[in-house]
Order: C-alpha cells, then structure tokens, then sequence
C-alpha cells in the first residue's frame, strides 16, 4: 500500500507516493529530480546528504521521506531560487572552498545552518560544528575562510543597520 | 592614439575555478546523477570469503524476486580477456570469469533490477557456498608469495655494504606504514547504455581515454564505438586511474538486458574494489661522516599486493636521487596475500617510502647531534645522482630556507621535550619531499569560431584539481582572450587522447599540447592576418603583429589590426582550428635531468603526554613546482594533500580481520579520515622558478601535499616527547 | 541475513495506540529520529522489523523543569536538550557529552529516548556476513574478541561480547541517578537508568530491562546539588566527530579542599554506561589530591576484561577519570 506524503521542498508543494523504506535522499534524487543533494556513505557517516528539514539541518539518507509529511525541506537548489548565488556560495568560490565538488552541496547546507545557529563566532567553533560534513579533497581551511567571511559580513551589516 | 599598456597576466593569479559555480549550485553532473529513460540498476554480491572457491551458486530466488532483470555469475557471464595494460600498469583481471576466489568482498554476482532497492534486496537473495581454503593476510607471512623486485626498479650505484662498513656513523631502522583507503566521498558510478554495437559510458575515472581503450579491448568493438563521459568525478585521490571490475560487469550488465544500467558502489564497496594504498615493511640504513654527508643509503620496501592483480608501487624510488649519496642501494618487492587488489593512492609509493626515509634521516640527525634541517642542506644534491645529469630546475634550498623562516625554525630547541605549554609538549619536525617528473604524450585542440571567442579542448580529467581552470587561463594567456571568451572542455572520449589525471603529471602533459594547439592556431590566424584584400596588416611579417583583447594588432601601432571575428568574416570561414601535441622531454637531447617537484615540510605538534591526544597545531609546506599556473587552486592542491597526510599519520588504517580477511572498519564511521576540527594551521608557500624544459614551465603540484606530512609530524613527535614511533598510523596508545 | 527491508510504515494517534500497536506485533518496531534504527534496518540490515511506529509526532517532546529535576519527554532532540537553559546552566556534563556526540546533523535528528536505546558500533554486530556475534545470534560466538577490538569495552564485558555502549549522553545520564519513564500495556513505570540497562553476561542480545512494546516516554534527570561542578571529558583519535574511546563525566562538591559529594561514570569502555559507585565512595570525604583522584580511577577501572587491542584502555581510562576529576575540582575550588 502506498503512503502518499504532502510536503513543501525548496518552497514549493510536493507529494510523494511512497512504499514507506525510501530515505528522503533517494527520494529527492529519484523521485523529485534533485540530484544536488549527493549520496557519500548513505549511512549519516559523511554529511554529503545535508539538507534544512524545517530550517534545521539534518542527514537526509538517515530521514524516511514518509517521515516528512507536512515539512519543509531545503535543499542546495532552494537556496538561492531564479539564478541567483547564496552568500554562502559565494564565498565557497571566492575562497576556493571544494576541489571536486561532491561534498560541497553539504558542506554549504551545513554552513547555512551553522550561521543560523550562530556557531561562527570563531575558526574554533566553525571547525567544531562542521565536523560532521568529510571532505576528502580536504578543502577544510578554504571552508572555515569561507564561512568567517560570510559571518563577518553579517555582523558587519548587522552593526551598520543598527541591529 | 595611447599606448596601451600590457595586460596584467592570466597566469599566477588566483583565478576562481571556471566550474565553481556549478559545483556550489549542486548541478555539476557527476556519474551517479546520471540517468536514462528506462535505466535499470545493477546490485553486487560480494565474496564473504577470502581465500577458495565457489562450491554452488544458486541464483533463482533472485531471479524470481520482483523487478529482476538480470543475474550475473561466473556460470553465465561472457569470457572475457584482461584488460591491455596500460601507461601505468596492468589492468585488473576481469571480472566473475571463474569460482576462484582471491579476496574478501571480491564479486560474486551482480544483480539487475528495475529499481536499485529491488537490486539490492534481490542480491541478498544470491546464495553462494565456499569451499574455504586458508588465506594468507600478513606482510610477513612467509606463506605468501614474495616478489623480489618484480618491476625491476630497484636500482644500485656503488658499493653499499662497503660504505656502511667504513662509515662514520650508521643508522638502521624498520618502518611500516597500514593500509590506507581512497575513500572519495563520490561513490563510484558506472553507468552504461549500448546503442546496436555502440556503447556510452558515464564513469567515475581519472582517465577517460583509457576507460575507451579498455572496454573497447575487453568488449572487441574499434574504439569508435565506446564513448566515455566523465566530465565530473567525485574525488578519486588515484582510485580512477585504472578500469575496475565494477565499470566491466555494469557494461556487461547492461548488454544482457538491453536497458541502461548503473552500477553505483556502496561505501563498504568502495574500500575492495577501487584500490587502496596497499601496506609497507620498509628498512633504511644510512651511513654518514661526522659532518653529516652521506656515504650509504640503502632502502628496501615489502608491499602488500593481491593474489592474482599487480600494483606497481613505488616506495623506494624517492631515495635513489633525495640526497648527494655515491652508495645506493633501493628495491621494492611485494608478497603476495589474500586481500582485494591494492591500487593508487595520493602519491603512490613516495606516501609511504617518504615516511621511511625522511624519519631515519631525522633519527641520524640526533645521532649525529645535528640539526635535521641543517643535516638535509648538507646532503642537497646539486645534480641528480642517479643519472648524473644537472637538474633541469631545483629550488629545494630555497624550500628549507623559506620554511625554517615562515615556520619560525630558529624557535626550536633542539633538546627533545623541551619546548611546553601548559600540559602540552610541543615539537618541531621537518621533512624533505619530492615526487618524480611524469610527463606522457598528450593531444589537444584549439578552435576560434566566428564570434571571436575560443573552443580549447581535451580527453583530460578535472578531478577538482583545477584542469579546467588553468587550461582555460592559459589557453587565454596564448590567444590573448580574456577568460570568459575561453571554453576548455574535457572529459569526452572523442576528445584529443589526454593522459590520466594523477602523478602530478596532466598539468604539464596536457599544458604542452594546449600550447602547441593555440601557438599554432595563433600562427594560423597571423597568416591570414596578413593576407587577402583589406587586410590591414597587409605586408606586415608574423613578428611584426601580436595578439590581445582578441585582435590581432601591430606591435607598433596597436591601433592598426582587427580581430580574430573579422580575420574569419574577411576569409568567409566559420571557423580556424588547430591540434596540438605535448611529448616529454629527452634528457638525452636537453642534457638535463628532468627534475621533480620538491618540497619542505614543517610541522608543530602539541601532545597531552597523559592521554595520548595529539594535535597538528601547524604544518607548512614550501614547494618548488616550478611554474604555477594559478596559486589560490595549487594552494588548495597542497592543503588537502597535507590534510591527507595528516589522515595517514594519525587516523587511517585500512583492518584486516585476522583469518578471514573481511575488513573490519570498511564505513566513514569506522574508518577515519580528518575531519574540519583536526585541522590547525595549514600554510603553503611556492618557491622556484618556471621549469625550462617546457614552454609551460610547469613540474606538478598535486602529489607533493601528502608526502613527507607523516614523517615531518613523527619527527615533531619525537622532538616534543623523545618517542620515536616508526609505524604509521600513530595512535592514543603509542602516546600516552 | 536480514530478509528485505519492505517494511510498513505507521503512524500511531497516541502514545497509548503505539504502544499498542508494537505490543501486539512481535515484528513492529519504534522509530524516533532514525538515526540508529535505520542505519541497521536499511543499511547495515542487522535488525528487520516488519513495521516501522514512527513516535516522532506524538507529543512527548520538551523539556520541563520541575520541582527537582527536569523532565525531558523522550521525542526532544540532543540539539534541543543541550541548549536548555538549565541544562546550559547547571548540568555542564550533560551538555558537554550531548556536544560530543555525533554532528550537528545527527543531534538534531537523534532524540533523548532513541539516545538510551543507542545500540553498539561494533563492526562484528553490524556486519550481518560476520557470522558469530552472540548479540545478533545468541549463542554463535563473538568475532570481535578476537578481531580489531579497539573500540571496544572492558567493564562489564566477557568472551560473550565486548560490544561497548557508545552513547556519551547515557553516561552524564547515569552520573546524575536519571530515571527513564516507561509505558507499557500495564501501565507507566520509572526505572533509573543505572538499572535500565543489562551487563551482557551470556545474553548479550538482551540489551536493556525493556519488554518488547514498552516505550521510553521521558527521562527524569536531577539537578544536582547547589555547588555543583560537573563535566564530560571524551578521549577519542580524532577531535570530533567519533565515538569515545574512554570518557568520564564527573560531578563534586568540594568544601574546604574536602570533596563533599561525588558522581562518576565511565563511557567508551564500559558495556554499558558505566557508574562507578565505588570510586564516588572514595572520593567522598577524601582531600582534592591526585592520591584521591587516582584511587577512585583504580577503583572505577576494577577487573577489566581486555582482548589484544583493548588493553590500553585500562590505563587510558583511568587517566580520563583522573583527567576529569581534576577539572572538575579545580572550577569547584
């Protein structure tokens, strides 16, 4: 019997029509064409299928898809819609922050929760609370770069605006 | 009419990556994000047994399981050949060609299903019996085979033995370096579509054109007809230079059934069957004068290598040209055990002799009481020992000199444990690294079309080195473009043949024949530059023009010239191509040894002696790689080799069961690579000069990051605690 | 072998239909923030539950201070319990082991109840190919006594099974006397955590005092108290991101240099988490001093079982309860 789930990804309304075992990675990927969220150990040992389930983030190979009726998912293609860059992209490129390229949807996923979490108030704590995405081309210090300028323009701004 | 004033050059800078935009979008197209109308999905089943053979194989209740294709064993599968060997070594045996059994996880099956969760249940449905036979499993396990020098690159010169006798003083250690796993976060993705007799394949490979001739070779088709996709991989630190069987059986797979297959391995299946740097026993002896000067080194590897593939690994090369040294004597040989094949892995060979070397080197600079830095100064060699010749280029002095002074060498107390703060020990260390000059024949081609803009192309791989980028930089630097009028494109079989991506050796390779391929289009364009009416460099020579912004102008009197769009519409052409060809140079011919890329490594290790934990406080890395093409992607090259390093000196060991042979830790849970907090300070700097013997100038960047990382942070060890640990990798319980 | 993973997905109206549900289905099985049950249901395929309850929408999320403790309902998060403003405040050792645990992803996935039902890492377990693993299959053996047993326990283990607990919330948890509130057909029972889990002995499949069926609904914890300092210290290779090698969370009054009251567990090495209740008698009324320290460590690590490749453990994870001890008495001083 199938199990039909109602749930809003990267803003819009889905549904889905499940079996019930199908991860919200795969079905991101197979059912719902979102190939951006990549597949490293489909095991929540690597990071690589972070994505914000209600804003927050979460390790979609380890999320049952059935389990996200009635949530928001947010995946790398959601967050900067019509073309756009994210600041976290951003500074992904100009601090040279991935190699090959496969765990970099994660690791800017993660990095955006990080930022809202408000966990970059040092190298220290970013390097701690990105420690669950693996980077194998070991871009770890161009990261961290990237994440320090994107929180620096934050406060920068929230200073000027007075906020 | 100003003078214009010269562009500020393409090269050097820090370019962003051309394809960084895809990559942080999520859209770059990796082999696993590939997909067909119709495709079905290929599951494995692997052996659970490491030395036998297959007694029975019963496959029904898969096939009958819901959504099966297809199941593949040995009893149904084509026979099929090895694989040609290739530049850099044999090709694994083919794959489910007979019951033997060589290795744990080796592939029994593969099952073809309508969907991957019908492939993957119906595989658990495959029931295999053994006939189990004993497995050998330890390097040094005289039951398996020993190889001795089965490449034949061992090399001697002078008379070791007598030198040792009649040194000063001599040094002798033994080292050993684990098994190390590539672990790419990609999963390794084949997936294969035929058309009649024509067969595309999307693959996770460092080198397109080799995947074409192999599978081409095995399948009996001309190479025209196997077409190669891999214009993204996910990380492969080595693991995509050769075919494996996976690729094979996905290709064969989609045969037998008629639709599109992928094949995608799971992260337990990538640690036994992509290759992984195999273990080494390694013995240095080292004789020296008091002053320190090098009389005998001799260096001998034991490495670790599957029953039936080969892996040529070499771990005692480094040591026949690091040092000034008349008395060598190096040889790598190999034994033979029931593990899954070895293969490479971020500089194969030079990761674990590195270790070797450059930690005895540091254990006779105490003996001698000595500095290791100012020990390594003395041994410089000014010419390359082995052949004798003067380097084509060599800036290794300037790498300790630049390092000792970045790194702040001076501070060191050269007492062990000496240096403290708080609860920490502190130590320096420092080692010398090089990786060997790999250049190999490589094509590629140039096109300028009617919109001005240029079309540079190559079979190459961009495996997140950067390719792409610095292709494209320097394909604009010869054709006087800017970077957004330059296309580079690779990773099409149909492409110009390009040599893999790996050993350090595509930068300088594919460079070459990119630059013949625009000087030559570049000269193309000159002489119709000159010709035909209205030509306003009517009766000018080829000297008297040259080429930026995209116009082709006299060298005098910029203002006088027009651009490549207007030299194509005056000649009612489409299009001006040109192919290029890049091939090594002869050192019989330039009388110049083709140098290396070196290095100095420097690390600071912090060491809570009482629990054992141990922190990487900094490493610095300075680099003579000759020329670099764009510092920002080379720097990253060198830090994510150095973190690399960090992984084989502190983390990674590939565990082996006793007995059975399964390994033990095959998850990112269990088997541990750096992570972001592991990670102190990680600095680069270049030194050097454009290398000569190319007009590219260039030497490679990518393999001198990881070597040298362990024995520079077991040096510092030492230094810090007086524990000298000539294992790898160094763990809690060899610290506290 | 696990048969197929097509298991049914549920979703029970109330916490009285869950426990129903899986009550009545030998096959059924709860799932919380999924981050242990599917690993081994989808992936490694050790366990196969024919259906799958999942709880994460019944209401027993939150954390509510009460008059002595705080009561944590067992759907909320590690992410949420560590940023409780009493748990910031005035329970540091819990906070610092749910800190230390997993990633940022995981904790905000994995929840408090799911945390105590947190099965082992053991590679032995998780392999379904490994054939003797007396906790998968009672009575087949154990591979990893003789296999790379590193990660491994040494209290409370034997050649049955060395499997460790690898929670380090359970261990803060166990310190603090938690009790862990239960729903069964019969009715609501408290059990504290100290006598929640079962030492393996030679039933290592039966992991806890839980009856099939019976829910995790909320865990008490006490505050400690007035004066209190506390801490979690975590020993692992790498430095984050790994399950403890050895670890100690550690709570003490100290009046005058006079240690007044004392609570001391052990993760990494233990079966189970691991209360050292003879450490804590030691310490009690003893001076601040590395004598003391080191006494209740050597009571803390009494009789370990080791295999090649745990030994170190032994005196690893008495430098940890020392290590922390230390800490904890210097910030109580």
């Amino acid at each position: 019997m199938k199990i039909v789930v109602a749930l809003r990804v990267n803003e819009a309304a889905a549904r889905l029509s499940l079996d019930g075992p199908e991860t919200l990675l795969d079905a991101l990927r197979d059912q719902m064409g979102l190939e951006g969220t990549k597949k490293g150990c489909d095991q929540g040992a690597c990071g690589a299928c972070t994505v914000l389930l209600d804003g927050k983030r979460v390790l979609s190979c380890l999320t049952l898809a059935a389990q996200c009726d009635g949530h928001e998912v947010t995946t790398v293609e959601g967050l900067a819609p019509d073309g756009g860059v994210h600041p976290v992209q951003a500074a992904f490129i100009r601090h040279d922050a991935f190699q090959c390229g496969y765990c970099t949807p994660g690791q800017i996923m993660s990095a955006v929760a990080l930022l809202d979490e408000g966990r970059a108030g040092s190298d220290e704590e970013i390097r701690e609370f990105m420690s669950g995405n693996l980077c194998r081309c070991a871009a770890y210090p161009n990261i961290v770069a990237a994440i320090r300028d994107v929180a620096g323009e934050v406060a920068s701004h929230g200073a000027d605006s007075g906020v | 009419m100003t003078e214009t004033k010269p562009a500020p050059t393409l090269l050097g800078a820090g370019v962003d990556r051309v394809d960084g935009l895809s990559k942080v979008r999520g859209e770059a197209p990796f082999p696993s994000d590939v997909t067909y109308p119709r495709l079905a999905h290929a599951a494995l089943v692997r052996s659970t047994i490491a030395a036998g053979r297959i007694s029975r194989i019963t496959t029904r209740a898969a096939e009958e399981a819901p959504g099966v294709l297809a199941v593949i064993t040995h009893q149904n599968m084509p026979r099929l050949e090895r694989g040609p060997a290739t530049l850099i070594g044999p090709s694994p045996v083919s794959p489910l060609q007979d019951d033997q059994v060589f290795h744990h996880g080796q592939y029994v099956a593969v099952v073809v299903a309508e969907s991957l969760q019908q492939a993957s249940a119906a595989a658990e449905l495959v029931d295999v019996e053994y006939e189990v036979a004993a497995g050998v499993f330890d390097l040094d396990d005289p039951r398996g085979e020993l190889r001795v020098d089965p490449w034949g690159s061992g090399a001697r010169r002078g008379d070791v033995e007598g030198a040792l006798a009649s040194a000063e003083v001599t040094f002798e250690a033994s080292y050993s370096t684990a098994a190390n796993t590539n672990n790419p976060i990609g999963l390794f993705t084949t997936v294969a579509a035929w058309e009649g007799d024509t067969l595309t394949l999307h693959d996770s490979t460092q080198w397109t054109a080799n995947v074409r001739t192999t599978i081409a070779a095995l399948f009996g088709l001309p190479e025209e007809s196997v077409r190669v996709h891999a214009p993204f991989l996910g990380g492969g630190f080595g693991a995509g230079l050769r075919v494996w069987p996976h690729a094979v059986i996905a290709a064969v797979a989609a045969q037998v059934t008629g639709r599109p297959v992928k094949l995608e391995l799971t992260r337990p299946q990538m640690f036994t069957g992509i290759g992984y740097r195999p273990a080494t026993e390694q013995t240095v002896r080292l004789g020296a004068l008091r002053t320190g000067q090098l009389v005998a080194l001799q260096h001998h590897a034991t490495i670790a290598i599957g029953i039936v593939d080969e892996n040529p690994e070499p771990v005692t090369l480094i040591s026949q040209s690091a040092y000034a040294c008349p008395n060598v004597d190096v040889r790598d040989d190999e034994r033979r055990l029931n593990i899954p094949p070895p293969g490479p892995l971020r500089a194969p060979g030079a990761a674990q002799g590195t270790f070797a070397l450059e930690s005895a080197l540091d254990e006779l600079s105490y003996k001698l009481g000595m500095d290791p830095l100012e020990l390594r100064l003395r041994n410089y060699a000014e010419v390359d020992a082995h052949s004798g010749l003067p380097w084509s280029s060599n800036a290794l002095r300037d790498c300790y000199a630049v390092g000792a002074e970045r790194f702040g060498w001076a501070q060191r107390n050269p007492e062990v444990g000496s240096m403290r703060e708080d609860s920490w020990q502190i130590g320096y260390g420092v080692a010398s690294l090089s990786y060997h000059w790999w250049q190999v024949r490589c094509e590629a081609r140039a096109t300028i079309g009617r919109d001005g803009t240029a079309f540079v192309r190559s079979a190459a791989n961009d495996i997140g080195t950067g390719t792409r980028t610095v292709m494209t930089q320097l394909s604009a630097e010869l054709l006087g473009l800017g970077l957004s009028d330059v296309r580079f494109d690779l990773g099409d079989s149909t492409m110009p043949w390009s040599p893999a991506a790996g050993g350090s050796g595509l930068t300088t390779s594919l460079g070459v024949a990119v630059d013949d391929a625009c000087r030559s289009l570049r000269g193309k364009f000159l002489e119709l530059a000159v010709q035909g009416p209205g030509s306003p460099l009517a009766g000018c020579s080829s000297d008297d023009v040259v080429v930026s912004g995209g116009r082709l102008h006299r060298k005098d009197d910029p203002g006088v010239g027009e651009s490549y769009a207007e030299v194509l519409a005056r000649h009612g052409l489409d299009e001006l191509s040109a192919d290029g060809l890049g091939a090594p140079p002869d050192p019989a011919q330039t009388g110049l040894a083709l140098s290396p890329p070196f290095a100095a490594k420097f690390a600071e290790v912090r060491i809570d002696a009482d629990l054992g934990i141990l922190r990487v406080a900094r490493l610095l890395t300075v680099v003579d790689a000759g020329r670099i093409l764009n510092e920002k992607l080379a720097r990253s090259q060198i830090v994510g080799g150095t973190i690399g390093g960090i992984g084989q000196a502190l983390f990674e060991e590939t565990s082996f069961d006793p007995g059975t042979g399964r390994i033990a830790n095959a998850t990112f849970g269990d088997y541990l690579i750096p992570v972001s907090a592991d990670v102190g300070d990680v600095d680069v700097a270049f030194v050097g000069q454009p290398d000569p013997l190319t007009p590219v100038g260039t030497k490679g960047v990518g393999e001198l990051g990881l070597p040298g990382t362990a024995a520079a942070i077991a040096n510092a060890v030492y230094h810090a605690t007086g524990r000298r640990l000539r294992s790898l990798p160094i763990a809690i319980e060899q610290l506290y | 072998m696990a048969p197929t993973p097509g298991f049914e997905y549920v979703r029970p109206s109330s916490v009285e239909d869950a426990v129903a549900t899986v009550s009545g289905d030998p096959t059924a099985a709860y799932l919380a923030g999924g981050t242990t049950q599917l690993d081994l249901v989808l992936k490694d395929r050790v366990i196969s539950p024919q259906r799958l309850v999942d709880i994460t929408r019944l209401p027993l999320r939150g954390v509510t201070r009460t008059s002595d403790g705080l009561q944590v309902a067992a759907m909320t998060t590690m992410e949420e319990l560590a940023a409780d403003p009493t748990v910031t405040r005035e329970l540091p050792l819990v906070r610092e082991a749910l800190l230390s645990g997993a990633s940022t992803q995981l904790r905000n996935m994995a929840t408090i109840g799911g945390n105590l039902l947190q099965r082992t890492r053991c590679r032995y377990f998780r392999d379904p190919t490994v054939a003797a693993c007396n906790k998968r299959d009672p009575g087949s053996g154990c591979a990893a006594v003789t296999g790379h047993a590193r990660m491994h326990a040494i209290l409370g283990a034997s050649e049955h099974c060395i499997a460790s607990h690898a929670s380090d919330l359970c261990v803060a948890l166990v310190a603090l006397d938690a009790v862990a509130h239960l729903q069964s057909m019969g009715g609501l029972s408290h059990v504290p955590l100290t006598e929640f889990y079962r030492v393996p002995g030679d039933r290592p499949d039966r992991e806890t005092v839980l009856e099939h069926g019976e829910l995790v609904t909320a865990i008490g914890i006490p505050l400690l108290p007035p004066g209190t300092r506390s801490s979690y210290l975590k020993v692992r290779d790498r430095a984050s991101y790994e399950f403890a090698l050895t670890s100690a969370a550690a709570a003490l009054v100290v009046e005058h240099d006079v240690i007044r009251f004392a609570r001391l567990a052990l993760g990494g090495v233990g079966t189970v988490p691991w209360r050292a209740y003879e450490a804590e008698g030691i310490l009690v009324g003893a001076p601040v001093s590395e004598g003391a320290f080191r006494a209740a460590a050597e009571a803390a690590v009494n009789d370990p079982f080791t295999v090649s490749g745990t030994e170190f453990k032994v005196e690893l994870a008495k430098r940890t309860v020392v290590r922390v001890l230390q800490t904890v008495a210097r910030n109580a001083s």
